[in-house]
């Protein structure tokens, strides 16, 4: 059984200082076992500019089994797969410990971004790539993190009416689009899963 | 057999010679008899030889109280030398793969080193001295007395402690290496701890990884592979087969834990096993227990070990279970009584290629193979047969036999004896196919010589397998006979020849059949040198030693001696066996 109390206190010590770290964790729905966390793009990497969505699962044995965690943003780096986001980084494996938390866990992804480790790869292309030809692996990063990982230009404005649009109340729309982080498909999920 | 006794006896090649037979002393209802089978061991050093290489093992058998209590030493010993607490000691030990000296020498090279790699603080550190701390898991306060520590002092409330020791054990043997959950310390979480704070349940299954390690993360142990068999098996490497037999009798190749392969290497195992498997899907055939008579075409099931079968009535056709031919085709004229193993010669008779796409197949490497394979198969199913029937003769016939020919349970130990020399030479067998599989065809004279030995083997065994069989049956069946002493002589004989052979053979074959295309006549290198012990009948039947001989010219780079039968290589003048002349 997740321990919950453990993941309300982590979720309001990791919103506390989101001005200082950008850092997010937030709830995808009412359980807590399912969570959205929101990392910045580390300055001076090809992800510089970008907001990057990690879908994030508790197990049952949290904080004792490590937190399941993928990018739900498509993002071109030789440790996570292109394809479904899936992230090869130790300490969500074997060298996870109990005394972690979802917040360091987000931390490491970031510091996994600003140094990728080619040799231990998710995605065999990108690292391949990222070897032998780095001006194209960082273009095509860069390219990745303007298609998919940048709030949308459209104004929130344009998203709610787009969503009100679609049928569901504005309240609802503004709230939802606010804990998503902007995302309008990942809000457009929650409202029709609500 | 109890080696003690027979050393007493030593000087008395006689007495020994007894023993060989039936492990019984009473070989005195017929001497004249006995007088038959004394040349098998002609030479009584011989005899000695194997003796102390029976007795002498390179292995200990442990069962679970064994394996603990060795831990438990060398887990005292260790804390003793180095001065640390036993629970200090065992986590070196686990940490180094429980060599003792391996601990020793680290530790006296750089004792802080091995602590930091380890985790073992000196100097622990107590829990902060405050009246109240922040668990770093659940994040909650608690007073300091309910708090738990590993030797670095990050607190954690037990009900943490108990969830990170209990998913850690149930995830598998890496509890035995615990560190403190803080994840920058590697300070190691010890034994005592782990027992104080786990379930009953949990306690019990780290208690088992703790005893398998000792095995499993051990060079010099294994466990026995057999399923069910609890047993492992302490070797000491250097020197001598890796052959073990463990407690459940179950004897297999301490190197490469397949089960005992000699006279072929463990590379060679390997080679085959991956071979078997490529092949397996072509030899889904073979594997059929049963074949058509080749008479009558009905299928006939093979239901006894040996390759002689008799289709049930009124058939009654006798055929070999191998080339399917006529078994009256299998005596001297076709080269070789009982033998089967010529698969070049079955060729060249025509055997195997009746028609082009026989022809055509022949040149298949798949042909050759399953050659092999099948005979291969063949052993090893005719093995498991005779481990059944060895069961079931020790279980019920034993018994019925004592009744039926009035002898006491001891003295028909020559009957289990006979039994299990069949099934370590179906064993043996097995493996010169895949020995015979692997011998390069341009390697002509060893390769002819190969198959000399092993056809020779193949007669010898089918020999003993027959009698101890269907000539057992007759008293099985029967009332008392008269003639069950001749049997006992007949059968431990055969027996003792056969083993002779056997293990002559694996030592010429582990050898490289080394004496071929050397200067046979000047090496006594142990290698074939009393391989002739194969056949018993060559006393009795002078005109089958002759038949023995003529077939042997036909072998070029060797020939068989008349008197004893065994084969020479070509260089040689004097028989290496007997010193006679050719
Ligand atoms: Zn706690
Ligand atoms: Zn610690
Ligand atoms: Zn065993
Ligand atoms: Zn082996
Ligand atoms: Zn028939
Ligand atoms: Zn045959
Ligand atoms: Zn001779």
């Amino acid at each position: 059984m997740v321990d919950f109390s453990r993941v309300q206190k982590e979720l309001q010590e990791c919103n506390r200082d989101i001005n200082v770290s950008g850092i997010s964790v937030n709830p995808k729905s009412d359980n807590l076992t399912n969570l959205i966390g929101t990392i910045p793009g580390p300055i001076g990497t090809p992800y510089e500019g970008g907001t990057f969505k990690i879908d994030i699962n508790l197990p049952d044995g949290y904080p004792f089994e490590p937190p399941k965690m993928k990018f739900a943003t498509k993002v071109w780096h030789p440790n996570i797969s292109s394809q479904s986001g899936a992230i090869c980084l130790d300490i969500l494996k074997d060298q996870w410990s109990p005394a972690l938390t979802l917040k360091t866990a987000l931390l490491s992804i970031q510091a996994l971004l600003s140094a990728p480790e080619p040799d231990d790869p998710q995605d065999a292309v990108v690292a391949q790539q990222y070897l032998k030809d780095y001006q194209t692996f960082a273009s095509t990063a860069r390219y990745w993190t303007e298609s998919f990982a940048k709030i949308s230009s459209l104004g929130v404005e344009e998203k709610v009416q787009k969503l009100v649009e679609m049928g569901f109340p504005e309240g609802l729309v503004r709230s939802t689009l606010e804990v998503v982080g902007g995302d309008e498909n990942m809000a457009l999920e929650k409202l029709c899963s609500a | 057999m109890d080696s003690e006794d027979d050393m007493h006896d030593a000087n008395d090649a006689e007495s020994l010679d007894d023993d060989f037979y039936s492990g019984e002393t009473a070989m005195d209802s017929d001497d004249g008899d006995a007088a038959d089978y004394e040349f098998i061991d002609n030479d009584s050093d011989d005899s000695d030889d194997l003796l102390s290489r029976r007795s002498q093992q390179n292995y200990t058998i442990l069962n679970e109280s064994d394996i603990h209590l060795r831990q438990e030493d060398d887990i005292m010993k260790i804390a003793s030398i180095l001065s640390i607490s036993n629970v200090a000691a065992a986590i070196l030990l686990r940490h180094y793969n429980w060599s003792v000296s391996k601990v020793n020498d680290e530790w006296f090279a750089d004792e802080e080193k091995v602590r930091r790699v380890v985790g073992l603080l000196e100097d622990p550190r107590a829990l902060p001295n405050v009246k109240e701390l922040t668990c770093g898991i659940c994040f909650e306060v608690y007073s300091s007395d309910s708090m738990r520590s590993a030797a670095c002092g990050h607190p954690f409330c037990v009900t943490c402690w108990q969830g990170y020791i209990s998913t850690s054990i149930n995830d598998g043997p890496g509890c035995l290496m615990l560190r403190c959950p803080d994840p920058s310390c590697s300070a190691a979480v010890g034994q005592d701890m782990i027992v104080s704070m786990a379930s009953h349940e949990d306690t019990e299954k780290y208690q088992r990884y703790f005893l398998r390690s000792f095995v499993e993360d051990n060079r010099k142990t294994k466990w026995c592979p057999a399923p069910g068999c609890d047993y492992a098996v302490d070797f000491i490497v250097g020197g001598g087969t890796f052959d073990v037999t463990c407690g459940c009798s179950y004897s297999f190749c301490w190197n490469c834990t397949e089960e005992a392969h000699r006279p072929v290497d463990c590379d060679t195992v390997s080679k085959w096993i991956m071979k078997n498997s490529a092949e397996s899907e072509n030899m889904n055939w073979i594997l059929a227990n049963s074949k058509p008579c080749p008479k009558c075409k009905r299928p006939i099931e093979k239901n006894q070990g040996c390759m002689h079968i008799t289709c049930t009535p009124p058939c009654k056709f006798e055929f070999c279970w191998l080339c399917l031919g006529a078994w009256s085709d299998h005596g001297e004229r076709t080269g070789g009584f009982y033998a089967c193993n010529r698969y070049e010669a079955a060729k060249q008779e025509g055997v195997y290629d009746d028609t082009e796409k026989r022809r055509e197949m022949a040149k298949n490497s798949l042909e050759r193979y399953t050659h092999y394979y099948e005979r291969w198969a063949t052993n090893q199913s005719s093995r498991q047969k005779a481990l059944a029937d060895l069961q079931q003769m020790q279980s019920i016939h034993l018994e019925k036999l004592s009744d039926r020919q009035g002898q006491p349970e001891s003295q028909l130990k020559f009957i289990t004896e006979a039994w299990l020399q069949i099934v370590e030479c179906r064993r043996v067998l097995k493996w010169t196919y895949a020995y015979g599989y692997y011998l390069p065809e341009r390697e002509h004279g060893k390769r002819q010589f190969f198959e000399y030995l092993q056809g020779e083997a193949e007669s010898g065994l089918e020999r003993l397998h027959q009698c101890a069989e269907k000539e057992l049956q007759t008293y099985l069946t029967g009332g008392p006979s008269k003639d069950f002493n001749e049997f006992r002589m007949k059968l431990a004989g055969l027996t003792s020849v056969t083993r002779n052979y056997f293990e002559n053979l694996v030592r010429a074959l582990e050898n490289g059949l080394s004496d071929v295309d050397g200067h046979g006549g000047s090496s006594r290198t142990g290698g074939t040198r009393s391989l002739g012990a194969g056949s018993s009948k060559s006393r009795g039947s002078r005109s089958k030693g002759a038949a023995r001989s003529s077939r042997a010219t036909d072998d070029s780079a060797h020939w068989s001696c008349e008197y004893c039968t065994f084969a020479n290589a070509k260089s040689a003048t004097v028989c290496q066996m007997c010193q006679q002349r050719r």
